[in-house]
């Protein structure tokens, strides 16, 4: 364990120097004109494409309805400061245990569906919530949204202001990638990745798989709960829209655009689609076109995204051709033990 | 051992539509045998053996495994009471090694392959051997960090193999493991079946057109013909029977036993 801690790879090193980035970006952001908030707003949408990446990259299920998840994370935020008047980190948790709840309702029934089946009753799901934030109006102030003051952080009288907030989003998405890395590395997150691969093998092994994409489905939920709770406190509002099955394409074409089944795929992809967008639409109002064009070219030209086709290059051994045939003539030498 | 059936399949049929893939099949697997299903193609033999391992339940009948019904018991559930499988194309996971690939069988053995957090260095260790040993099996060591995509059709079997054992069945369901091998690799897949039997005392029931390969190996077949069982004995039996010889046989593939 200390030892594979210790070793230094290329990959390593690159995210260290990323991290290392991210943390002088609040002193470099008046030189590179890259506002701390446009930053945290990638980060944080990083955690949601980490949730989308859960379900799409390793269990192999496209989760087209995430934005529900993040929306209830939003609005149990929200509501829990505007009627419970919590603080900060009490607010956030209230936001996950939305998303949770959301997730304990649908996962039942989306846990035996796969594939194409699987997204479309993602999104039904999801415009069922997106429909209620929308029409609740009492609570939710329907289509003009609700606002979220900001509260005090813990227990002190302190609010974050938007370089702390910013900080804040860092160690909270360094959290997240850790937690999210462990998840993936773990038996558990094996299995999800040989449920992908072969759901009938998994079975014939003796797993319920359904069990695991339920648990899947769960653990996305929380990603993606704990990123809408921040964007709530980040923006200060929240609306119906950020429930919209768009916004879940929006998780997942990051997710792809990054590499989809890489631990850091999802930040380079949402890097690149929050500042991106937030650049070009202050250029041209039809921004969309070229978040398409991107998206197109990603999928015509690199399927595996960014990170995907750069650890197929260099990292991973290169595929030989043909292999070697198996060694017939040795006999098999050890016999199986059955209480091994 | 001996006349206690390890797998029994009671008056089992399975439909698709109007076609009748497999009709009233009967058959008893004795613990601690080699046990053949024959027939020609379209006999109903995989049919009846997705019935007996839960890949689908059959319409109508029973199956008994190990004395408890097991009819509409869900198939990952007769794994963990010691069944285990191949299918007539090897179902492997083709991006993993074939170290990755018996890891989660021994894993899902051992009841942690839910777990969250990483398995402590020694149970890690006792999991390395023990691939280490079922690979030995199989011979496919020297494959270990290899993607199973990699390997020959013969070699992805043989791992098949080796993750069929990994969950310490009592009982091995074999559906044409020589389909699609050349004669080399089928020598030494019938050999590892025996090694199933002879060195691992398991219960082997096997599907297989090949006449020759059955009669050499199996102690005891069942021929079906058209969904419906033709006949049931020991090899000498059936290459003596009459029906099967007409049905199925043809006399230059019994000359050769």
């Amino acid at each position: 364990m200390n030892r594979r801690l210790a070793r230094v790879t290329p990959g390593r090193i690159v995210a260290l120097a990323a991290l290392v980035l991210l943390a002088l970006e609040p002193t470099l952001a008046p030189y590179i004109h890259v506002d701390v908030t446009i930053v945290s707003a990638a980060l944080l949408f990083t955690i949601a494409a980490l949730s989308a990446n859960l379900l799409l990259g390793y269990t192999g299920l496209p989760p087209f309805g995430n934005a529900a998840f993040f929306g209830l994370g939003a609005y149990g935020c929200a509501l829990s400061i505007k009627y419970l008047n919590v603080h900060f980190f009490t607010a956030t948790i209230f936001g996950m245990l939305a998303a949770l709840l959301g997730a304990l309702i649908v996962a039942p029934f989306l846990v035996r569906r796969r594939g194409i089946y699987f997204g479309l009753l993602s999104i039904a799901f999801g415009q069922v919530f997106y429909f209620i934030a929308y029409r609740f109006t009492d609570v939710t102030g329907g289509e003009d949204g609700m606002a979220v003051t900001r509260p005090y952080l813990a227990v002190s009288t302190f609010t974050l202001k938007e370089t702390a907030f910013y900080y804040l989003s860092l160690v909270v998405f360094i959290l997240s990638i850790l937690a999210f890395k462990a998840i993936v590395q773990s038996p558990f997150g094996r299995t999800l990745v040989a449920i992908r691969q072969n759901e009938v093998r998994v079975r014939y092994l003796g797993l319920d798989s359904n069990r695991f994409v339920f648990v899947a489905i769960l653990i996305s939920a929380l990603f993606a709960g704990l990123s809408g709770a921040l964007s709530a406190l980040l923006n200060g509002f929240i609306a119906p829209l950020q429930l919209d099955w768009h916004q879940s394409g929006d998780f997942v074409l990051a997710t792809i655009l990054g590499g989809s089944g890489t631990v850091w795929g999802p930040l380079i992809g949402s890097i690149i689609f929050v500042i991106g967008r937030d650049i070009i639409s202050t250029i041209t109002p039809y921004w969309q076109i070229f978040i398409g064009a991107l998206f197109v070219a990603c999928v015509l030209g690199f399927p595996r995204g960014i990170l995907g086709t750069i650890l197929a290059r260099f990292g991973a051994a290169p595929l030989s051709n043909e292999p070697e045939e198996a060694n017939w003539t040795q006999s098999p030498a050890i016999a199986v033990d059955h209480h091994g | 051992m001996g006349d206690k059936f390890l797998l029994e399949a009671q008056d089992v049929s399975k439909y698709f539509g109007g076609v009748h893939a497999c009709e009233g099949v009967s058959l008893g697997v004795r613990e601690g045998s080699i046990h053949a299903v024959i027939g020609p193609n379209g006999a109903g033999k995989t049919t009846f053996f997705n019935a007996l391992s839960g890949f689908y339940y059959p319409d109508h009948g029973r199956v008994f495994f190990g004395g408890e019904e097991i009819t509409r018991m869900p198939n990952w559930r007769r794994i963990e009471r010691g069944m285990s499988r191949t299918f007539q194309t090897p179902s492997i996971f083709p991006e993993l090694t074939v170290y990755d690939n018996v890891m989660l069988g021994v894993r899902s053995k051992a009841g942690i392959a839910f777990h969250a957090r990483t398995p402590s260095g020694e149970q890690q260790a006792a999991h390395e051997r023990r691939i280490d040993e079922l690979l030995g099996f199989v011979n496919l060591v020297r494959f270990k960090e290899r993607p199973v995509a990699e390997l020959s059709h013969g070699s992805q079997r043989l791992c098949e193999i080796a993750m069929s054992l990994s969950t310490e069945p009592r009982l091995v369901l074999l559906d044409e493991p020589m389909a699609g091998l050349a004669e080399s690799e089928t020598e030494r897949i019938i050999s590892v079946i025996r090694g199933l039997h002879d060195r691992l005392g398991l219960t082997v029931l096997f599907v297989e057109h090949n006449m020759r390969v059955v009669l050499g190996l199996a102690d005891r077949i069942t021929v079906l013909d058209r969904g419906r069982i033709l006949a049931e004995g020991t090899p000498s039996e059936i290459a003596a029977n009459e029906a099967v010889r007409d049905a199925y046989l043809g006399k230059e593939v019994l000359e050769h036993v």
